[in-house]
C-alpha cells in the first residue's frame, strides 16, 4: 500500500496556474525524486503535500490520513527539510535538535541523529559558524528528529561542493537502508540518477514522465551514439564510414575530418565488425567512445528544454 | 507536554537573546549611554541648581551700598567674583569676556540713586540675565520699602508639593523617563524577530511540526519581560549611584505599568511586523514611532515645556502614560490608588488592543501567503 497518494492536484495563484494536474503515489522505502525546470511547480506541489498550501482541488493521502482530519498525526509522521535551511543561528547544533525534539511527543535522541548526520564533533558549535554543507546536514537532521516515516528533502544539495554533496547522498542512502521513504527534489541529474528508485519529471505544472531512471533512459531511444577517431586521417575515417554503412544495425553516420560518428542499435556487434575492418586495413584507431545516455537526455527529450545546473 | 515545550522554547529564546550582541547594545548599553549624556548636559553636573556669577562695583562706598553688597553676598545662587567689589572698568571687561554673567554697580550715594546692571548683549534675553535682574529688582524694592519705613502688604510664600518624601530632581525625572523609553523600545523594536523568522523560513519550518506557535510567542514575551527587568535594574543602578537619583518604589504600580506597557509596545511592534515584508521596512516604522514618541512624551523634558498647540499630542501617545506610570511606580511611590494612573493604563491598553486587532486582521487576510 502506498505511503503517499497524490491525486489530481491543482493550484493557481491568480492567473498563474502553478500546478495543473499532478497525480502519483509513493511506495514505502523508496526514494522518489521530482525534477523539473525552475517554475515547473515542484515547490508548490511539495508545499501542498507538506500541508503548507491548501490545493485548489485534488487530494493528498498519507495512507488513510488526510490534512483536513489528521493534521497533527501527519505532522508527526513526516519530516521536512525546506529549501531555505531555516535553522536557529544562535543556537548550537545540539540545541537546535533538542528544541525541535520537544515539538513532538516521541523523538529520537539528539545524539543518535547527530551521529547519522556526522555532526557529533560540531554539536556545540553555533549554527552560524557551520559550513553550508553542515547546515544542510543539520536541516536534514531536524527532519529526522521525530523518526518520521516519510522525509521530504527539497533541493538538499543545491549550492554545495562535490564533497559536501556526496556526504548528503550518504545520508539519503542511510535513510533508505533503515526503511524510510524519501521524497526528493533536485537540480542535479547525476544525483537523481544515482539516488532515485523512481523519477518524476514535472514541467509547466504537469507530470511529463515518471519511471525508474534506467527505464526512462531505455525508453528514450534504442540507438547509441559511437565515436571513432583515426590516427591515419580523413581517408581512414571515410573508408570506415563506407564499411559501417554495410552494417545492418547502423542507422546513421556522420563524418567530420578524421573522426566518425555513427548511431547503432547494437553497439557491440557494430564495433566488432568495424574493428575487423580496421585491423585488415591496418588503420590505427586513436579514440573510441560510446556516449552514455543520461537523465539529462531524457529531460531534454521530454521537455524540449536545455538543462541548467 | 505543553509545559515541557514551553520550557524548552523559553530556554532557547533566552539563549538566543543572551548570545545576540545587538540586543545588549541597543537594549542596555545604548540607553545607559544616552542617559549619561543627558544627565551630564542637562543635569548641571549633579547638583541641578541654578547659579550665576556676578561682579560688583562700588565706585563710592556708603551705607546703602554696603548693605546691598552684604545682601547680594548672602544670596546662595549668586557667586560674587573675587568676593569683593572691583572697579567698573574691570567689571565691564569681565562682562564682555563673559567671565561673569552680570556686573552690578552699587549706588553712589545714600538716598535717591541708581543701581546699575550690566550684562553682555549676547545674553540679554537669557534665563540667567532674567534671573539676576529679578533678584536685583526684589532687593532694590525691599530696600525702597525699608527706606520709607513700610512693610510689604503682599508676599509670595512658596512651597513645592510632591507626595514623595523629597523633591523630584531632574536626575529622577530623566532616569525614569529613560527606563520607560527603553522598555517601550524593547517592544517596538523586538518584534522584528517575527519578520526575521519569516524571512528565513523559520515560521514556515515550525508550522510543519506540531509545535504550538502560540506557546512560542508567549515564551518570547516572557523573555522580553526579563530583558525589561534587566534594563530597569541597569539604568536604575547607573542613575542612582552615578548621578544621585533617588527612587521611592511602589512595587504594585511599577509591576502593573511595566507589564501593561511591555505588552502594549510589543503589540505595536506586532502591528509593524504585519505590514513589513523586510526587516528594513520594519525598522523604518519602528524608528519613526519611537522618535516621535521619544520627544513628545515627556521622556527627557516635562510635557508642559512643549508649545501650546503641541500639548494635545502627548495626551494621545501611549509612551506619555507609560513613562508617567513608571514615574508613579519609581519616584512618586503612588499610582494604584490614583485615578490618573488607571486612566493612563486604560489609554495604553486601548492602544495595545487596537494594534493587536489590526495586526491580527492583516495577518489573517494574508493568511498562509504571509509566511511564504
Amino acid at each position: 500500500m502506498p505511503v503517499l497518494e497524490v491525486n489530481r492536484l491543482r493550484k493557481s495563484f491568480g492567473d498563474v496556474r502553478a500546478v495543473e494536474e499532478i497525480s502519483f503515489s509513493v511506495e514505502p522505502g523508496e526514494i522518489f525524486t521530482i525534477i523539473g525546470p525552475n517554475g515547473a511547480g515542484k515547490t508548490t506541489t511539495l508545499e501542498m503535500i507538506e500541508g503548507l498550501l491548501p490545493p485548489d482541488s485534488g487530494d493528498i493521502r498519507f495512507g488513510s490520513l488526510t490534512w483536513v482530519k489528521d493534521e497533527d498525526r501527519i505532522k508527526r509522521e513526516i519530516g521536512v527539510q525546506p529549501q531555505s535551511s531555516a535553522l536557529f543561528d544562535l543556537l548550537t547544533v545540539q540545541e537546535n535538535l533538542e528544541l525541535f525534539a520537544t515539538f513532538y511527543p516521541h523523538a529520537r535522541p539528539a545524539a543518535e541523529v547527530m551521529d547519522m548526520i556526522s555532526l557529533t564533533d560540531q554539536r556545540n558549535k553555533h549554527v552560524k559558524k557551520l559550513s553550508g554543507g553542515q547546515k544542510q546536514r543539520l536541516a536534514i537532521g531536524l527532519a529526522m528528529i521525530n523518526d518520521p516515516k516519510i522525509i521530504f528533502l527539497d533541493e538538499p544539495t543545491t549550492g554545495l561542493d562535490p564533497q559536501a554533496r556526496r556526504n548528503i547522498w550518504d545520508i539519503v542512502l542511510k535513510l533508505k537502508q533503515i526503511g524510510k521513504t524519501t521524497i526528493l527534489t533536485t537540480h542535479y541529474m547525476e544525483e537523481a540518477e544515482k539516488l532515485s528508485d523512481r523519477v518524476c519529471i514535472v514541467d509547466q505544472g504537469k507530470i511529463v514522465t515518471l519511471d525508474t531512471p534506467a527505464a526512462l533512459i531505455d525508453r528514450l531511444t534504442k540507438e547509441r551514439e559511437v565515436r571513432l577517431s583515426f590516427l591515419d586521417g580523413a581517408t581512414a575515417a571515410a573508408e570506415t564510414e563506407q564499411a559501417a554503412r554495410q552494417n545492418a544495425a547502423v542507422v546513421r553516420t556522420e563524418l567530420e575530418g578524421a573522426s566518425l560518428k555513427l548511431w547503432t542499435t547494437k553497439p557491440e556487434e557494430t564495433l566488432y565488425d568495424l574493428f575487423g575492418f580496421t585491423k585488415d586495413k591496418g588503420y590505427r584507431v586513436e579514440q573510441i567512445s560510446i556516449r552514455e545516455m543520461s537523465l539529462e537526455d531524457v529531460f531534454i527529450a521530454f521537455t524540449g528544454k536545455e538543462w541548467r545546473d | 507536554m505543553a509545559a515541557k515545550q514551553f520550557a524548552s522554547m523559553f530556554a532557547a529564546q533566552v539563549k538566543m537573546m543572551f548570545r545576540d550582541k545587538q540586543t545588549w547594545f541597543w537594549s542596555v548599553f545604548f540607553p545607559v549611554i544616552l542617559m549619561i549624556l543627558f544627565m551630564i548636559i542637562f543635569g548641571g553636573g549633579g547638583s541641578g541648581n541654578f547659579k550665576a556669577t556676578i561682579a560688583v562695583a562700588d565706585p563710592s562706598p556708603n551705607a546703602s551700598s554696603a548693605m546691598l553688597l552684604e545682601q547680594l553676598k548672602s544670596i546662595p545662587v549668586l557667586e560674587v567674583k573675587d568676593e569683593q567689589p572691583v572697579s567698573i572698568e574691570q567689571g565691564k571687561e569681565w562682562v564682555e569676556n563673559e567671565d561673569v554673567d552680570a556686573l552690578i554697580v552699587l549706588p553712589g550715594q545714600e538716598g535717591v540713586s541708581d543701581v546699575g546692571l550690566y550684562v553682555n548683549r549676547a545674553n540679554e534675553a537669557g534665563a540667567t540675565t532674567q534671573a539676576v535682574s529679578s533678584i536685583l529688582n526684589t532687593l532694590v524694592q525691599q530696600a525702597n520699602l525699608s527706606a520709607v519705613g513700610a512693610t510689604a502688604t503682599y508676599s509670595v510664600s512658596m512651597e513645592s508639593i510632591t507626595s514623595a518624601a523629597d523633591d523630584v530632581k531632574y536626575q529622577d525625572f530623566l532616569l525614569t523617563g529613560m527606563i520607560g523609553l527603553s522598555v517601550a523600545q524593547g517592544g517596538l523594536f523586538g518584534m522584528v524577530e517575527i519578520v526575521d523568522m519569516r524571512k528565513r523560513g523559520l515560521l514556515k519550518r515550525m508550522r510543519m511540526t506540531p509545535a504550538k506557535m502560540g506557546l512560542f510567542g508567549l515564551a518570547g514575551m516572557f523573555v522580553r519581560l526579563m530583558l525589561g527587568i534587566i534594563q530597569i535594574v541597569c539604568l536604575a543602578l547607573v542613575g542612582v549611584f552615578a548621578f544621585g537619583a533617588t527612587l521611592h518604589i511602589n512595587v504594585f504600580s511599577l509591576l502593573i505599568a511595566f507589564i501593561v506597557g511591555a505588552l502594549v509596545f510589543s503589540a505595536m511592534g506586532y502591528l509593524f511586523s504585519s505590514f513589513s515584508k523586510t526587516m528594513e521596512a520594519y525598522m523604518g516604522m519602528a524608528n519613526i514611532a519611537s522618535m516621535l514618541m521619544m520627544f513628545l512624551s515627556g521622556v527627557f523634558f516635562p510635557v508642559n515645556t512643549l508649545p501650546d498647540w503641541l500639548q494635545i499630542v502627548p495626551k494621545l501617545l501611549p509612551l506619555t502614560y507609560f513613562v508617567d506610570g513608571m514615574r508613579d511606580g519609581l519616584i512618586y511611590a503612588n499610582g494604584i490608588l490614583s485615578s490618573t494612573f488607571w486612566m493612563g493604563i486604560g489609554i495604553m491598553s486601548i492602544w495595545g488592543i487596537v494594534c493587536y486587532l489590526i495586526a491580527s486582521v492583516v495577518y489573517k487576510s494574508k493568511s498562509i501567503a504571509a509566511t511564504r
